[in-house]
């Protein structure tokens, strides 16, 4: 059943949401099927694309909305908001 | 203003370093690109040649990224990699093609529309770190524009040598294909530090100032101009005087510190006097003489696949034949080590498919793991017109110098017994016809695959010497790929399992005698050489711009020290905490 969930994630990493934390997010949503969007500043976009995530430019401490819409939704969730709060293996 | 005045510019230093040349305005702007409108039943080839651009943009960063992987800094090969990334981007793939489909015009002026866009975007920004990310966005962009309308423009790999080049602003893409002997320097308009221009230029250590003013060159009949890396200064124009105090600064300053530069004509040594050969990693005829200037001992690495990359094609025998003579002749006796063609597998070509040897990789269709797919000499005994050709080319030069032939790949020591049985038989026909061949010429195995590393006793008491590569070695044995961001952080050469293999491999090459060089990035890396120097390596093979650099290292360093160091790093079990005792350790020797 589909399900959908939002959740607000805080950016941690030093340089914000650059190249690496955007391809890394990419590649843990390969395996999922859920839809992921990232809300920022009223601008939402698609958080399979590495392009558009880098396009939000948000910076450290920058407020995301993250919403989750699919049979995987939970667990998409988990992973996303694990990896914002591990800084995508920054720290 | 004045002709031939001298003229100071101040920007803000990127690369350090001195470049002394003449100036070469460059551009990779998108002039006059027409816009047609596609009608809706032809719209979807329309999407066809676009999806064919961006299968050909990702055919050019892959081609880069293999070239760079060997030799390269790992920063160049993480770029490349996220272009790679941006390429299979939804934003470039699904959505591109809906908004031909939408617009119904030729793809040219719709991908240039997105540049634009993004241009816009940039502007916006006001973070200089995200500014430079979205100029990536726009490189990878432009890389497909550039095969949607294939005119001939401009490439930084095909400038006069020692060219002063001059920019609006450098994407990564135009500066992966330089080199530090043909671009003298770069000097911008824009670009910030943080670049990944700037991280590359870095890199191949090639000097660059940015923001300054560059329409000011097109206002005065610029002549000379010297470029200040280190300062930030560009001079146009100079007295003799001004020249002549930058040419001898430029002089000490070809590494970074005068220091290194004085210790290229001393002997690699230890305070206690251990002699400590250091060879040149090159790729082309022309390098050799950069190498010996910087005090190589030889050259360690001849990465022969590099000829195939210019020409399209392999080369023939006369063509390898002298090239490797006249490398063997300008070495004057000192060894010269012929790496076999290190392709196949992840490393192959795409020539056109026109091309005479297009069939070559085509015949090895998609290997579902090209990594631990058919390369090098698996790839070489599969093609024996190829390998005897090349084996030829290496007999034919041998009279002329200390010609060794490096086998890449090995597994076991079938494959050295192959050459060696190839090797024996094509100069016995050459010695019928009445050819000089060397006596014997030596022939060796590289060690990067997990198996010849655990057979290298055996190995090493067949083959005339060893070379460990620890590119490939680290990731073979941690199983952990460095472009892949999840476990690049496994790689590392600094690893404990890594050291034992390596103390393992020179045990056996003690035993029997028999020379070993180790080459690969961890020879160039501060850290590792003390190490390396401990467990026993006395010859080191790294790219000639480095060899002042291990010189100077390894000059700082007592046997017994560097011995103490290399037990007491075996005592660790986890990578992490052998990184922090060596970080410890070695920053405060090495100085």
């Amino acid at each position: 059943m589909a399900v959908k969930l939002t959740c607000k994630v805080k950016v941690k990493n030093q340089l914000g949401l650059h190249t690496r934390p955007a391809a890394a997010i990419v590649k843990m949503l390969q395996p999922l099927k859920s839809s992921v969007y990232f809300t920022y500043k009223s601008e939402t976009i698609n958080a399979r694309s590495i392009m558009s995530i880098l396009m939000l430019a948000a910076r450290k401490n920058s407020q995301i909305v993250v919403s989750v819409e699919g049979e995987d939704a939970e667990a998409a969730m988990r992973i996303m908001v694990r990896a914002f709060e591990e800084q995508f293996g920054e720290k | 203003m004045e002709k031939n005045e001298e003229i100071v510019l101040r920007g803000l230093p990127i690369s350090r370093g001195i470049g002394i040349g003449l100036p070469l305005f460059f551009s990779n702007t998108d002039d006059n690109i027409p816009e047609t409108n596609v009608s809706k039943h032809c719209i979807e080839s329309e999407v066809e040649r676009y999806r064919q651009a961006l299968h050909l943009s990702r055919q050019d960063v892959e081609r880069l990224q293999h070239l760079s992987l060997n030799d390269g800094p790992p920063e160049i090969v993480n770029i490349l990699g996220t272009h790679l990334e941006m390429l299979q981007d939804p934003l470039m793939t699904s959505v591109m093609e809906d908004k031909i489909r939408a617009i119904c015009k030729n793809s040219e002026s719709i991908v240039l529309g997105v540049i634009d866009e993004y241009k816009k975007r940039f502007r916006n920004i006001k973070d200089g770190y995200f500014q430079e990310r979205v100029r990536d966005i726009i490189d990878v962009s432009r890389r497909v524009l550039g095969h949607l309308r294939p005119v001939q423009s401009m490439r930084l790999c095909s400038v006069p040598t020692n060219s002063i080049v001059l920019a609006h602003d450098l994407v990564p893409s135009d500066t992966v294909e330089a080199s530090a002997g043909q671009i003298g320097a770069f000097v911008t308009a824009s670009g910030g530090i943080t670049s990944h221009a700037a991280i590359i230029a870095r890199a191949k250590g090639i000097p660059y100032v940015a923001h300054v003013d560059i329409k000011l060159f097109r206002r005065f009949d610029a002549g000379m101009v010297i470029v200040d890396g280190t300062q930030g200064i560009v001079i146009v124009n100079p007295t003799s005087q001004t020249l002549k105090k930058y040419q001898s600064l430029k002089k000490g300053q070809l590494q970074n510190f005068r220091l290194m530069q004085s210790a290229t004509h001393l002997k690699g040594e230890t305070i206690d006097g251990y002699q400590v050969r250091i060879f040149a990693n090159l790729e082309e005829l022309r390098e050799i003489d950069f190498a010996i200037r910087h005090g190589a001992s030889g050259v360690g690495l001849m990465r022969t696949e590099y000829l195939l990359f210019s020409r399209k094609r392999f080369p023939t025998e006369d063509e390898q034949t002298a090239i490797y003579r006249k490398m063997a002749q300008r070495l004057e006796g000192r060894p010269l080590v012929i790496r076999i063609y290190d392709v196949g597998g992840d490393k192959k070509f795409d020539f056109e498919p026109a091309s005479p040897d297009a069939h070559y990789f085509a015949a090895l269709g998609n290997e579902p793991n090209p990594a631990l797919g058919c390369r090098a000499i698996r790839f070489m005994l599969r093609f024996p017109q190829l390998l005897d050709a090349q084996l030829r080319a290496c007999l034919r030069a041998s009279q002329y110098g200390d010609v060794h032939i490096l086998i890449p790949m090995v597994s076991d020591v079938s494959e050295l017994r192959q050459v060696r049985a190839r090797v024996a038989k094509i100069s016995s026909e050459m010695r019928r016809k009445g050819m000089k061949v060397a006596r014997s010429i030596p022939i060796g195995c590289m060690i990067e695959v997990p198996s010849s590393a655990l057979l290298c006793d055996a190995l090493a008491k067949e083959a005339d010497f060893l070379s460990v590569g620890t590119n490939d070695l680290v990731q073979y044995v941690l199983a952990a790929d460095r472009n892949n961001i999840l476990t690049s952080n496994i790689y590392s050469p600094a690893h404990p399992s890594i050291l034992r293999l390596i103390r393992m491999i020179i045990a056996s090459s003690s035993r029997f005698k028999k020379p070993l060089l180790l080459c690969g990035e961890s020879a160039a890396d501060p850290v590792m050489i003390p190490l390396l120097l401990g467990l026993g390596i006395r010859e080191f093979s790294v790219a000639s711009r480095n060899i002042p650099l291990v010189k100077h290292i390894i000059r700082k360093w007592r046997i017994l020290d560097a011995c103490q160091l290399a037990e007491q790093a075996l005592e660790y079990y986890c990578a992490d905490d052998l990184k922090h005792f060596l970080e410890e350790r070695i920053s405060s020797l090495n100085g």
